[in-house]
């Protein structure tokens, strides 16, 4: 996996690129974590992602979830299909906020 | 599909067991449904409920532990019946510990036994012979 972040009007987009499993959650966390925490709105831009697992699913709630309580959002962009059917799988399109 | 289209195959190999091997665990199974003649969706499924179950052995069977040991996976397909072994030597398997989350409990972890239990129509857990402990069998019939 590797990822490039921008910035513009206050919104920080993660460019997320190749497949996402156990072995690179700890690494995406790392990237993404610390832009909510800073309560930033966070656009992770996923068209690049050829292939994700129940781990990578695990960093899209847990950045959710975060953002949430810290009063800020993540939303989820270009969505790659395979990525899309896993979230669909795991029943999460109504919760995460895609886009 | 008609079970005609679909050839009779049986492939093995061993992986290292630890998380950076998951992808190649991947590429073995994309390397193998690629000979079947199934669609792209079904081939990206199956290869998704094979890297969970690896990926279980490595978090639950091994804790995440440093080892040398290796599982085996084994990829057999007959008259459209398709059967996933998967051997290891780490814990025992508690199988009636294992489950996955309620899927409406939104939180991280505990959805790829669920998605393997989506995709696959048969999932048993047996004890492994020797020098196995665990043997895994995933299986779905590729003529429905």
């Amino acid at each position: 996996m590797s990822y490039k972040v921008t910035e513009e009007n206050n919104i920080s987009t993660v460019y997320l690129d190749g497949e996402i499993d156990m072995d690179v959650t700890e690494k995406a966390k790392e990237v993404i974590m610390p832009l909510i925490e800073a309560k930033k709105e966070v656009h992770l831009n996923l068209k690049d992602v050829q292939y994700m697992d129940s781990s990578g699913i695990s960093v899209l709630i847990e950045s959710h979830q975060k953002a949430t309580e810290l009063g800020t959002k993540v939303t989820l962009k270009e969505i790659s299909k395979s990525v899309l059917k896993v979230i669909m799988m795991a029943k999460l399109e109504q919760i995460l906020n895609l886009d | 599909m008609s079970q005609s289209q679909i050839i009779n195959l049986d492939e093995k190999r061993d992986f290292e067991v630890n998380s950076s091997n998951l992808k190649h665990v991947r590429s073995f199974c994309r390397e193998v449904f690629e000979k079947l003649n199934i669609n792209q969706d079904l081939k990206d499924e199956l290869v998704l409920a094979i890297a969970e179950a690896a990926q279980n052995i490595v978090k639950h069977a091994y804790k995440n532990e440093e080892t040398e040991d290796k599982m085996e996976i084994k990829i057999s397909v007959s008259n459209g019946y398709l059967e996933i072994g998967f051997f290891d030597k780490g814990r025992p398997v508690e199988k009636d510990k294992i489950r996955h989350r309620k899927i409406d409990d939104i939180k991280p972890g505990g959805l790829g036994t669920f998605f393997i239990q989506q995709i696959m129509d048969a999932v048993v857990f047996k004890e492994g012979e020797k020098p196995w402990i665990n043997h895994l069998i995933l299986s779905k019939n590729l003529n429905n």
